[in-house]
């Protein structure tokens, strides 16, 4: 019986596994780093423990550090979220070892699968097609230069021991090849400890359609339908949407079956994610191509859960419990239309992360908004971890309607202090392309200059008047969020401006 | 007695004069040596309740959301975000380091990879410097042609804002 869980993440994620704790009279435990002390799990959680200093090899990728706060709190369960430690074995053999209960597939199940490319043998094993590609011998530059030739030009090189869109890189030309091994390896070395290489042929303007999926230890499998993550940038998800917009009532049967065969083929328990390519330009190859499987709750879960009235925090604790699925496949439909973006701490222009202070943060609220964030007014936003501030859901009763609903919540998000992603957001969900369904995984690169709003003039010279006033006014200090009076006066720091 | 200041915001200047009625803008553009104020504009800013503030011009009046720290004052207007930079009048205000900007790093990083050595020819767009902050890797491109003088930093390296990394001749 869990009673009190340890959430092994930070920001939003952290928070939204307390609300479902909440709900559930389960008692929460957040861990925190130096550098996140004042956020809002930290201050919302029953308890928190300190792990350390900002980086996160020393705080949020620490095992032995996270162990040993579960152990000092006498948690029973480990939640991990996404990202950091959710999808490491090692990890979750500790957990097993320490006799904690962790919140996703059992370490075996995750031995079993192995590395990427052992999950791929399995499954094009079990019937289901993998992108054509090539696994080298070994990982010298000259063996993966083989697999890139044998696969054929243009590819995607792949970290096996990946995922988030880490450790990718495109190669199209053959002087490439060698700049392309080296930033894929050191960014996988840095992003998961382990730099092996696989090769993939490059699939271009296919759709991205994941199928989410649940399994128990009872042998239950369910699917939940999918969730369409075309629009993405640098292999991050930008907006996602559920249902599928562009599926067949026949391919989406055909997508749902293949992904419980790969949870089956794997022995899966938990929920789970099925990562398929679709290409429904026909010439006579298959119309999807399994990609990956992600053993962990997805950042884009909420838009599953908004058209199907599930928890999905929840399952995953009762399943975690021993518990049988608390739905049956015929008990699980699609209800309506709904749609996540996520909003990034980001220089639109620039493309890069960007760090500060929130000195002015309003998230929009309303029917059918849902605003999951890790931030309130005031925070700094730091170097240290990724650059999401906020991920921004609607549901809607059809697809048209939600557009509507979230350019309208868009328009009525108010940052400042930091430069974001919000009117590159709102750009990209008024282009035809999107409302026609006829974008594809390449859509934003191809377009990026499009989507990047120059700044009106006239709007310029209003915002200039303004400021001028604000300089010669009586200075107002920024209002603290009611929940954030520990922070310092926003006077002693001030923001960095990049 | 108005007070004077100098707006800056991305390549566009102005110089302010302000009253306790109105603030009078003028563009400011370069040509030759001397920066050439335009014709004054006026505005009254006025505050419009809970954040808002209401800009109004002879064109009518917008309602703004405004906040200034230190010397940027951030202003989100008609569904675009603004960063001004607000200083002393007389002063020189104009940024003349864009290029110096560019070879810098945006954030704390780290150096993960040195594309270039000094005597290298480059074209705008050719990778410098690939950086890593926030799990992401940040590349540091030529803004324009030209060819690297001085590499400023080593693989492994922690760098920091504002130091070029990189030096370049444009000539």
């Amino acid at each position: 019986m869990i009673r009190r869980v340890l959430i092994a993440n930070r920001g939003e994620i952290a928070r939204r596994v307390i609300r479902t704790c909440r709900a559930m009279n389960i008692k929460t435990v957040a861990v925190f780093s130096e550098a996140d002390a004042d956020t809002p799990h930290v201050r919302e959680a029953d308890e928190a423990v300190g792990l350390g200093r900002a980086p996160a090899t020393e705080s949020y990728l620490n095992i032995s550090k996270v162990i040993d706060a579960a152990r000092r709190t006498a948690a029973d369960a480990v939640h991990p979220g996404y990202g950091f430690l959710s999808e490491n074995p090692a990890f979750v053999e500790a957990c097993e070892a320490a006799g904690l209960i962790f919140v996703g597939p059992p370490g075996s199940v995750l031995r079993e699968m192995g590395s990427k490319t052992g999950t791929r043998a399995a499954v094009a094993k079990a019937g289901v097609p993998v992108v054509p590609g090539a696994t080298p011998r070994s990982q010298e530059s000259s063996a993966i230069g083989a697999s890139i030739r044998e696969v054929g030009l243009p590819v995607m090189l792949k970290a096996s021991g990946g995922g988030g869109g880490k450790g990718m890189r495109i190669v199209r030309r053959q002087e490439e090849i060698d700049g392309a091994i080296e930033s894929a390896r050191g960014e996988a070395r840095r992003s998961f400890g382990n730099d092996a290489l696989y090769v993939e042929r490059l699939i271009e303007r296919a759709r991205h359609v994941e199928v989410q999926i649940f399994a128990d230890r009872q042998g239950n499998a369910v699917h939940l339908f999918e969730r369409d993550c075309t629009l993405q940038r640098r292999h991050q998800k930008v907006i996602e949407e559920a249902p599928a917009p562009t599926l067949t009532d026949a391919l989406r049967d055909r997508l749902t079956q293949a992904a419980l065969k790969v949870a089956r083929t794997v022995g899966y328990v938990n929920a789970g994610t099925v990562e398929f390519l679709v290409d429904e330009s026909g010439n006579g190859e298959p119309d999807f191509y399994f990609l990956e499987m992600n053993t962990r709750l997805q950042v884009e879960h909420p838009i599953t859960e908004a058209i199907t009235g599930l928890d999905l925090v929840r399952a995953q604790l009762q399943v975690a419990d021993g518990e049988p699925l608390p739905f049956r496949q015929a008990d699980i439909g699609i209800n309506g239309h709904a749609i996540e973006c996520r909003v990034y701490a980001e220089d639109p222009e620039r493309l890069l992360p960007q760090s500060g202070r929130l000195l002015r943060y309003r998230e929009p609220a309303g029917d059918g908004i849902r605003v999951d964030s890790g931030v309130v007014q005031g925070q700094q936003i730091t170097v240290h971890y990724d650059p999401l501030i906020a991920k921004l859901i609607v549901h809607a009763p059809t697809r048209t309607e939600a557009i509507d609903r979230l350019l309208d919540a868009i328009g009525r998000f108010t940052i400042l202090g930091i430069r974001h992603n919000l009117s590159f957001l709102s750009a990209l969900l008024r282009r035809a392309e999107v409302a026609s369904n006829t974008t594809h995984t390449r859509f934003i690169e191809e377009h990026l200059g499009e989507l990047v709003t120059r700044p009106d003039p006239a709007l310029r010279q209003t915002a200039a008047a303004i400021a001028a006033r604000l300089a010669t006014s009586e200075p107002v200090p920024v209002e603290q969020d009611q929940s954030t009076a520990a922070f310092d006066p926003w006077q002693t720091l001030g923001p960095v401006r990049w | 007695m108005p007070t004077r200041l100098r707006l800056i915001e991305g390549e566009q200047e102005w110089v302010a004069e302000v009253t306790a009625d109105d603030v009078r803008l003028s563009a400011v553009t370069e040509g030759g040596d001397r920066a050439t104020p335009t014709p004054a504009h006026s505005y009254v800013v006025r505050p419009g309740g809970d954040d808002e503030v209401v800009a109004e011009d002879a064109n009518g009046a917008q309602r703004a959301t405004a906040v200034l720290a230190s010397d940027i004052a951030w202003v989100s207007v008609g569904g675009q975000v603004f960063e001004v930079r607000v200083a002393p009048a007389g002063r020189a205000a104009r940024s003349s380091t864009r290029d110096h900007d560019a070879l810098a790093p945006p954030m704390s990083a780290t150096v993960v990879r040195i594309a270039v050595t000094p005597g290298d020819r480059v074209h705008q767009g050719d990778l410098l410097v690939a950086l890593e902050a926030m799990k992401m890797e940040l590349p540091i491109r030529a803004p324009r042609d030209g060819i690297v003088t001085a590499v400023h930093c080593r693989e492994g390296e922690l760098v920091q804002p504002g130091t070029a990394l990189v030096d370049m001749d444009h000539g």
